[in-house]
Formats: structure tokens, sequence, C-alpha cells
């Protein structure tokens, strides 16, 4: 088996285990922050928060071990935007709550028989490839031209910014610190979450799916030859390629994101018709329908913008510590938060 | 700047193409059916033209594969296959590369040799826009073919800059050769080279134009019997990787990349089939 095909078998057992996970423990951003800020629940945006801690342990132990180098990745590039990492966050999160869930929960709940999600979905594709490649590429290069820097620390990130003072083994560790424990005491601090073993274990999994992802594509795909691209999960720019995939697969090879973007729908359709949780469910008004097309465009432009969703930056992007992804994320944030309170909230479904 | 630089010249790209289309229509009256014969996309192009020297190619047993849309176009996998049983007295004597769209549409020349067991060819290449790129094969029989595919090329938001690790020059040959090749099945060979592959039409960051520097020929012989050669143009993409077949015979395979400042870099690898 070449290299490539044991990265695809890989990928797809990630998919399938993020979509019976999903499916199972309705892992959400979106509807983790509109429970806490709206219904005082902070159960699931608590198990984001978990995941994200466990996806950044992971991946920073995987790296010390010398398994993978994250330097390759699109996360720690020695240059950003920052403008389009928070603006495109922004458009991301406001999005996402106007859209009811994020790329990877849209796929989970199409795959439970919600067709809203089908609409979402396509109207995100076409976003991001509209502003990746498409209508709006060149406004992207434009902007990203007049508001790129590049800060002299190499990698560009927290771990490499405190590396700078106190030597790279300790840099790792602190920044690690900063950041995990945190988010550790937002989520395990907290008793009912404790109680809630399906959030915690939801989170714990789905944490740790990004470090398995990054050992797939940076270790098993590896090759002096033909090295795969050192990715892990992502959403928007996936979810793209698949539809992509499904009309030019004559012409095209099939990658990492496409294949886990796969094995979602694939495992959360099982957990859906095992659990007998799947149900057909359509648009009840024309007004709903045109608030998910509008979500899942600007979750489209905005995570083609910000080179990740709430799964991309929120917990592959924060995995690598890269100074750019706490800059995408506090968009996300921000704009979920717009959604959901103040004089720009949207109304609840 | 950068952005509005493309654009401009496209727009005056299609401005000279409708101006050659006032002037075709006119020629057009004049010699109506050599025009209208002159479709095919390899007809458009005087190096292609000149290669295939008024003979007409078939465009069959030949086989041209690039992703039909790439959103990398520095770096686009090419592979050339031919149907061709690689005999002594039949076999694919080489298999040229272009493409249209290029600044210079030279992309690479493959010479092969019935040593090489299989007429099975693939690279990197840089394609500058979207176009049609262009195989043709000769073989020994002086038969030719052609082969075409129309490759799209994007831009990118999903690209990580793989820090520039080029080396100036000729730098960690890597080849990798089947360890216990089944004997008459021919074996795959795989061989990299750090190199920048200077085009000598981009600018560094001075602002001056960064002289061209290429690695021109790659050989490989066997025991001193030549079974498979390239030449490169400044199409092939930086780092050249090269995938060819050799036949299995317990031998010495040497191979050589040279630069064209006329340095010379060489590896040996033990054959020993099975």
């Amino acid at each position: 088996m070449s290299h490539i095909t044991l990265v695809l078998w890989f990928a797809l057992g990630v998919g399938l285990v993020f979509g019976v996970v999903g499916q199972r423990t309705g892992f959400c951003l979106t509807g983790g922050l509109r429970d806490w800020l709206l219904d005082q629940d902070g159960r699931r945006v608590r198990a984001f928060a978990l995941a994200s801690a466990v996806a950044l342990v992971g991946t920073q132990t995987l790296e010390a071990l010398g398994y993978v180098s994250l330097g390759r990745s699109l996360y720690l590039q020695p240059s950003f935007s920052w403008l389009l990492l928070p603006l495109g966050g922004l458009l991301f999160g406001y999005g996402m709550v106007a859209a009811n869930g994020c790329g990877a929960r849209s796929l989970v709940l199409l795959a439970s028989g919600n067709l809203r999600a089908f609409v979402v979905l396509i109207c995100l594709a076409i976003g991001a490839y509209m502003v990746l490649s498409g209508l709006l590429a060149p406004l992207r290069l434009w902007l990203a031209a007049l508001s790129s820097v590049a800060p002299p620390v190499a990698p560009l990130s927290l771990s490499g910014w405190l590396g700078q003072y106190v030597g790279a083994v300790p840099g790792r560790w602190i920044a690690v610190s900063l950041v995990a424990l945190p988010l550790l005491a937002f989520s395990l601090g907290n008793a009912r979450f404790r109680h809630s073993p399906r959030d915690w274990l939801g989170g714990v999994l789905i944490g740790g799916l990004v470090p398995v992802g990054w050992f797939i594509t940076g270790y098993l795909g590896a090759d002096d030859f033909d090295p795969v691209r050192l990715v892990s999960l992502t959403f928007v720019a996936p979810i793209g390629d698949s539809v992509q995939y499904v009309m030019l697969s004559t012409g095209t090879a099939l990658d990492f994101g496409v294949t886990v973007v796969a094995g979602v729908l694939a495992g959360s359709l099982v957990a859906a018709l095992l659990s007998r949780s799947f149900h057909l469910q359509g648009f009840d008004s024309p007004q709903r329908m045109l608030r998910s097309m509008a979500g899942g465009l600007l979750m489209g432009v905005g995570g083609g913008l910000a080179l990740g969703c709430s799964v991309g930056q929120g917990l592959t992007g924060m995995s690598t510590l890269g100074l750019g992804s706490f800059l995408a994320i506090g968009g996300i944030l921000l704009g979920a938060v717009l959604g959901l309170r103040g004089p720009l909230r949207l109304p609840r479904l | 700047m950068r952005l509005t630089k493309p654009v401009f010249r496209g727009d005056r790209r299609s401005f000279l193409r409708s101006g050659a289309g006032v002037l075709g229509v006119g020629g057009l009256l004049l010699s109506a059916p050599s025009l209208l014969l002159a479709r095919q996309p390899w007809e458009r192009l005087d190096v292609v033209r000149e290669l295939l020297d008024g003979s007409e190619p078939s465009t069959t047993g030949i086989d041209l594969d690039l992703p039909l849309v790439s959103e990398d176009g520095s770096s686009v996998s090419l592979s050339v296959s031919v149907d061709s049983p690689m005999s002594d007295d039949d076999y694919v004597e080489s298999i040229h590369v272009f493409g249209a769209g290029n600044p210079n549409p030279e992309i690479a020349a493959f010479r092969l040799t019935p040593a090489a067991g299989k007429a099975v060819v693939a690279t990197r290449v840089r394609l500058n826009e979207s176009q049609t790129v262009i195989a043709v094969a000769r073989t020994s029989r002086g038969e030719m073919k052609v082969a075409t595919r129309d490759v799209r090329v994007t831009v990118s938001g999903c690209l990580s800059r793989n820090g520039d690790s080029s080396a100036m020059g000729l730098d960690n040959p890597r080849v990798r050769v089947p360890p216990n090749p089944q004997a008459g099945n021919p074996a795959e060979i795989l061989t990299l080279i750090n190199h920048p592959m200077e085009t000598g039409l981009r600018e560094g960051e001075d602002g001056e134009l960064i002289p061209k520097r290429i690695v021109e020929r790659f050989q490989v012989e066997l025991d001193g019997d030549p079974v498979f050669e390239a030449e490169l143009y400044q199409a092939v993409s930086a780092n050249p990787y090269l995938r060819f077949h050799v036949k299995p015979r317990a031998g010495e395979l040497r191979f050589s990349w040279t630069e064209d400042t006329g340095e010379t870099v060489e590896v040996t690898e033990t054959l020993d089939p099975a």
C-alpha cells in the first residue's frame, strides 16, 4: 500500500470517529455558545474548550517527540494578514450563528436528515471557493498583500515567541501551559460538565483527533519523493474540495480533507440510523432558507479569509500555537457573540 | 501592484488575439482550407510543428495525465505513458512535453531506450496560467503520437509556502530503487534533487532579475548503457522529481544531474533483481 493510500484510509477513520462522536454528543461551538450565553448551560462550550486543550497538548507532545514538524503547516507560515484573519473569523462566527452550526456540525446534521444543512454546506462550499480561487480571490490577495506582516519570530507561534527569551523547549511548555491551563480550568472546573460524560468524552475524543490528523499526514504521509501536505482537521476548504471532487474526480486526486468529510458524513449517518435519530427536516419558511444561505456563504467566505473554521482554527490552528490562529479564533468568537447578543443579534431559531 | 500585473497582461493578450482575429478573417478568405485544418492545439505551437515535421500524429496509445484543476501552478504533477513493447526494434525514442501558455513552451524532453522496459515517465512542472499541455512521443519506427490535456490553474488560499529550503546549487540527490525487483518486470525508479530551478524570469527582493540557473540534463546508465535521459527546461518545478522505469538486470545504475553551469552530481546504486 502506498503512503498516500495509507493516509486516505486513516483519514476515513478520523472522519468516521468525528461523525459518530459529533452525532452522539452534539459537539458544536455555535450551539455551545448559545446554550451558555442564552440558556446558562455551559456544557457544550466547555466540551469545545476541553477539545482545544486536548488537541493542543497532544499536538505539541507529538512535535516534541519528533513525529511531525508543524513549521510546514499553513498556520505557522512566516507571515500572516493582521486584517484578514480576524475579519474572516468575524464573518465566519456570525455566519455560523446565522446557519445554526459550523461546517463540521452541518455535515453531521445533514447526515442526520437535516436538509437545511445541505443548503448551508453548498453555500459554504461556493463561498469558500469564491474567496480561495474564484471571484473574490483577487480581492483577498490584494487585501492580504496590503495587510501582511512578518514579525521576526520563527516559527510564528506563541511558543516560538516565548522561545526567543527562554529557549525553545521551555518556551513550548510555558506556552502550552498558558493556553491549556485556562481552557482546562474553564472546562473541568465546572461540576455540571464533569458529571456529563457525553460532553467531556466528546471533547476528549474530538480534541484527540487533531494530533491523530497531524500524525497521519506528517508521519504516515511523509515521503522523500512525494510528501502529503501537512494538514489536520479543518472543514472550510475541504467541504469546497469535496463538492469539486464529486464533479471532477476523474481529473483530481483524493486528499486527506475530502476523505475526512466523506468519513464524517458516513459516520454520523450510521450513528443517526443506529440510534434512530435520523429524521428528514426541511425549511418551514423562505426566510429561514435565506438565513441558512447567507450563513453558509458567510462561513465559506469568512473561513476562506481566516484560513479555517471553528475546528480548523479553534482546534487545529490553536494546536500549533500559531499567532495568526489566535487572531482568527478571536474573530470567530466575537462574530458568534455578536450574532447571539447585542444590537446585531439574530432572532433565535 | 503585483495583483494588477497579470490582469493587465491578460488584457494585452486578448487585445492581441482580437487584433490577430481581424487579420485572420482577411487571411481566411485567401487560405481558408489550410486555416480550417489548423485546429488541433499542437498545430498552433511552432516548436511542436517543427518536431512533427509534417507527419500526421496518432492520438491513440498515449496518455498524458495532469490534474484538471491545480491550485498550485508552481508544482503540477505530470505523467506520460505510451503503449509500447519497448523491444529492440520497437520502442519509444523520445517524449517531449510542451505548455502552450508558458513563457517558454518547452517543459521537458525525455529520451528512452529499450532498457527502460516501460514508457512511463512522471515529473512535476510549472504552469504559468490555465493552458493546454501537449506531449509528443516518437517511436523508433518513426511513428508520432500526441496527447493533450487542458489544465486550469487557479490561485489558492490554502498553500503553505514551503520555506525556501532550496540551496543554490545541486544538493542532496535522492534515488529510490526497489530492493529486489522481479526480473522481467520493469522496476520503477524515483529520483529527486534539491535545486531552485531559477527561471531567470523572477525578481528577487531587491527588484533585480535572479539569473537563470537550472538542472538541464539528467542521465541514467546501467553498466555504461544509456537507459533514460531527460532534458529539463525552466518549467520543471524546483527540486526536480523524475519517475521512470528500468528493465531489471544485475548491474550498477549511475544517475547524473548536470546544471547549466556545467556542474555535475552523480549517484550510483546497485540493481539486484530477485
